[in-house]
């Protein structure tokens, strides 16, 4: 049964003493390799629930012959449920509990595959003769594998998986280097792991200070930069790496603007710290316009005389900035998050934007945009739940979009790439 | 490439244009305007006199947060605490308060208020505070104390001058006992500003009454009753519904009196259809109940059965010599209560056993709603427990069998036959976002936004 853990303690992560790599570069760019990350597919090991019911089976009939049914009202796949058949039918005989037709039992067991909140329940009941049956059970936790999901058709979004989190992930930053590592933005710390053995194990954890609490859809973003390893944007919060090692992390109250787009794009803009949109204020501005409507988020479009900037503004509206006019799009279908991606493809740039979100998942297109004429050049690649955030990263040739998986509750971060054809 | 596939993505474009709304951020402010049965004369969580747990719950939980509450599969987590350690084997329990908090009122959130909080509500309980900690200290080992912290009733309040003040997401604006609440957002709140500006709570609405309001548009969200849930849909309305959360079950006053009595409560449990109360009087809005906690919660509700077996009624009615005809009480303000009592009475005269159905709070059994106030198994079994005068079980289970043994023990007490497990169900505006579906159909208001009405 589940119950309360003695001496539980609920405070932030312990930051991991493990020091940095003297290999680790500061000076950190984006691992475009990634792409080629194998997502980890969890398999269930059902040996230890199987062994322990069937002692508790065996126990009660003793060595010899029984009907065995076994019925499965829980959530478990069809393999799954085989798969534990098999293994039970396994453990069973090997207590010398044989199986053979209902005429020539001498016992018959029904065992139930259930499951409640916590646990898959496994219930074996035992008829022996007229007497009532017994009833035993055992639990094993129940465990959600991530699901992931590729785009397959035209112009097509790539998803790579990088992780999932029972927290909220904020941002990502992936760094290359021998071994890779990636950098994970939480409500509460900064995460730093690495790629070992074709798994994300954690390294370290830095906890996050904050003096006041954090809005409601809470937003944060990760620059990398040069001089020292990352600066994180939080509503009213700014941290930055140290550079001394271990890695530490220093934060203060702060309303810094900041960065849109890539590392090269040149524009900030200021976050309004209980809320969950940037005010509008520009620094220093796109040329001479410094302010637009409250935006959710924005994307930049290089253009060969310059830089054609698209905000997803509160007010469901799509604004486009040149330096010198404010061309407002409305009605586009357009969800809050856009995200520009260079990819090389087609005029060289495309905007990512989150899409139709009324059912339990959500998706995000590419769009290219002539003459403030969005189009979309892509097929909508799906998530299993609602887009929490979606950023540019650093060096622009991709995205990171997180979602919140509705099924299992937990948030999938993932690389958004463009890859060029069918 | 483009080019080949331009119609294609012209068809893209035209179907995100022309789409339904996107998948926008939540928006802050507005008015949430309900409608609820719950017509509570207190807001104080330490009242239990309240009779809608569930409406009664779901207020609290606006204006009061408690020291843990339970994530959606009923493992404690922190709220106002953020830490706790047990100590001299479970007896003696450390909470570490939340920092910074404040109630409504603008006081600190300190040990010596919450302790006094704990006290008003478990007086039995020795609670205080020892430096930047609240001490709890049971008479015996509480390894489940968390679990228990995270009920209603222990949330904590604080009373100056014989004003209530919580720490919760929304403040107290206006309060008019049993009619009409008013709760602002608190910018302050520790766990982040709720979206909602406000919240306008009328209460004492009967669900007929809601629905009227609802649509003509007056409320944005309403109870449904469980019975009504499906209709409501086919129409087209949007009605969220919880897990099977509350136990109908017949109740006898007193333990079984002789043999006989006990064979006659085995024939009208055996007597029952509680598939056709299921299907046909709740219409689906409820399941069949054997045993006493639902299937979701524990995982072998299923042993208990459900379904009717009325040769095996008569053959024990047969075995009686004198049977009693009892009389079958119930709510006079349930209507449901009354069709069930009715149904129950004609599967007895099936059976061989005379019933007589009454208003009379004298009856022999009554029909009774008993509300599964957590979704922790070991807690809502020793609530009800509890709530029936019976004895509780040992405060923890060291397995499912233990808590399957100990369910079992109750209900060969003979005191209650389960009948029925009942949702709770919710009705809300299109304009009503980010309402997640809870196990227990308890709000999570912070997180709910309004969207703009679509012309």
């Amino acid at each position: 049964m589940p119950s309360a853990n003695h001496n539980a303690v609920y405070n932030s992560r312990i930051p991991q003493m493990r020091a940095w790599s003297s290999r680790f570069p500061r000076a950190a760019c984006l691992c475009v390799l990634m792409l080629t990350h194998v997502p980890v597919i969890l398999a269930s090991d059902w040996r230890a629930p199987e062994e322990q019911l069937a002692r508790k089976i065996a126990a009660a009939t003793g060595p010899g012959a029984v009907t065995l049914e076994v019925v499965n009202r829980s959530s478990l796949s069809r393999p799954e449920d085989e798969a534990i058949r098999r293994g039970l039918s396994t453990e069973l005989a090997a207590l010398g509990v044989h199986f053979v037709n209902a005429d020539q039992a001498a016992a018959s067991v029904q065992i139930t595959l259930s499951e409640n909140l916590q646990s898959y329940v496994w219930v074996a009941e035992i008829h022996q003769g007229n007497n009532e049956a017994s009833v035993v059970m055992v639990t094993t936790p129940r465990l959600g594998p991530p699901v992931v999901e590729n785009s397959t058709v035209a112009l097509t979004i790539q998803k790579t998986l990088l992780s999932t989190e029972e927290n909220r992930i904020l941002d990502v930053a992936l760094l290359n280097g021998a071994p890779q590592h990636m950098i994970l933005l939480e409500p509460e710390s900064v995460v730093l792991l690495k790629l070992q053995d074709g798994r994300w194990q954690q390294e370290q954890s830095l906890p996050l200070s904050h003096s006041h609490p954090w809005p409601r859809d809470l937003r944060g973003r990760l620059a990398l930069r040069k001089d020292h390893l990352f600066d994180a944007y939080l509503p009213g919060t700014f941290c930055r790496s140290l550079t001394t090692a271990p890695l530490a992390l220093n934060c203060y109250d702060s309303d810094d603007p900041w960065p849109l787009g890539t590392d090269q794009s040149g524009l900030s803009a200021f976050f309004a710290p209980t809320r969950n949109f940037f005010t509008g204020a520009l620094s220093p501005g796109i040329e001479k316009q410094t302010t637009v409507k409250a935006f959710y988020s924005a994307a930049m479009l290089p253009r060969e005389k310059y830089k054609l900037w698209v905000f997803s503004t509160v007010d469901g509206q799509v604004h486009f900035l040149d330096g010198v006019t404010d061309q407002t799009a409305a009605k586009l279908g357009w969800g809050s998050d856009i995200a520009s991606v260079r990819s090389g493809c087609g005029p060289g740039w495309q905007v990512l934007v989150t899409g139709n979100g009324d059912g339990a998942g959500e998706s995000v297109t590419a769009f290219e945009i002539a003459d403030r004429e969005p189009i979309a050049v892509s097929h909508p690649a799906e998530f299993n739940g609602a887009i929490t955030a979606l950023w540019t990263d650093s060096d622009g040739t991709g995205a990171i979009a997180v979602s919140q998986n509705s099924e299992t509750g937990r948030y999938e971060a993932y690389r958004l790439s463009i890859v060029c054809g069918h | 490439m483009r080019l080949t596939g331009f119609p294609l993505f012209v068809a893209i474009s035209l179907f995100c244009a022309l789409g339904g709304s996107a998948a926008a951020r939540p928006p802050y402010g507005g008015t949430l305007h309900v409608e609820m049965r719950a017509a509570p004369t207190s807001l104080d969580p330490a009242d239990a006199s309240q009779p809608d747990w569930s409406g009664y719950r779901n207020l609290s939980s606006l204006m009061f947060d408690t020291l843990v509450s339970l994530d959606a599969r009923g493992k404690p987590e922190p709220a106002l605490a953020t830490s706790w350690k047990a100590e001299s084997g479970d007896q003696r329990w450390q909470f570490f308060l939340r920092r910074g908090v404040t109630f409504q009122d603008g006081a600190p959130v300190t040990p010596d208020v919450v302790a006094a909080s704990l006290r008003r509500t478990n007086p039995s309980w020795k609670v205080f505070s020892e430096g930047e900690a609240v001490v709890i200290e049971r008479d015996s080992p509480a390894p489940n104390l968390p679990l228990e912290l995270s009920l209603a009733r222990n949330a904590i309040a604080r009373r100056e001058g014989g004003k209530l003040s919580g720490t919760g997401p929304f403040a107290i604006s206006q309060w008019n006992p049993g009619k009409k609440l008013s709760l602002v957002a608190r910018d302050d709140y520790w766990g982040g500003r709720a979206f909602l500006d406000a919240i306008e709570i009328e209460l004492g609405k009967s669900f007929g009454e809601q629905m009227i309001s609802f649509d003509l548009g007056k409320t944005q969200l309403i109870e449904v009753a469980p019975e009504q849930a499906h209709r409501a849909i086919a129409e087209g309305r949007h009605i969220r519904s919880s897990a099977p959360i509350e136990l109908i079950a017949l109740v006898f006053g007193r333990d079984p009196q002789s043999p006989e009595d006990a064979r006659q409560r085995q024939a009208l449990a055996l007597s029952i259809d509680r598939d056709l109360l299921s299907t046909v009087v709740l219409q689906g809005g409820g399941e069949p109940a054997g045993g006493l906690l639902p299937n979701w919660m524990t995982g072998y509700a299923f042993l208990f059965p459900t379904s009717i077996d009325l040769a095996a009624a008569r053959q024990v009615r047969s075995e009686i010599p004198h049977t009693t005809s009892w009389t079958l009480g119930y709510d006079p303000a349930d209507p449901t209560a009354r069709v069930i009592a009715e149904r129950i009475v004609l599967n007895a005269r099936d059976a061989g056993m005379g019933m007589q159905i009454t208003t009379a709070s004298s009856a022999d059994l009554r029909i009774v709603r008993l509300p599964l106030i957590s979704i922790d198994p070991q807690i809502a079994l020793n609530e009800l427990a509890s709530e029936l005068g019976l004895p509780q079980a040992k405060s923890a289970f060291a397995s499912t069998d233990d808590l399957y043994a100990a369910e079992n023990k109750l209900l060969q007490s003979q005191r209650l036959i389960p009948l029925l497990h009942l949702r709770t169900a919710n009705g809300m505006s299109n304009t009503v976002r980010n309402w997640r579906a809870t196990r227990d159909g308890s709000w999570r208001m912070p997180n709910v936004w309004l969207a703009a009405e679509k012309p």
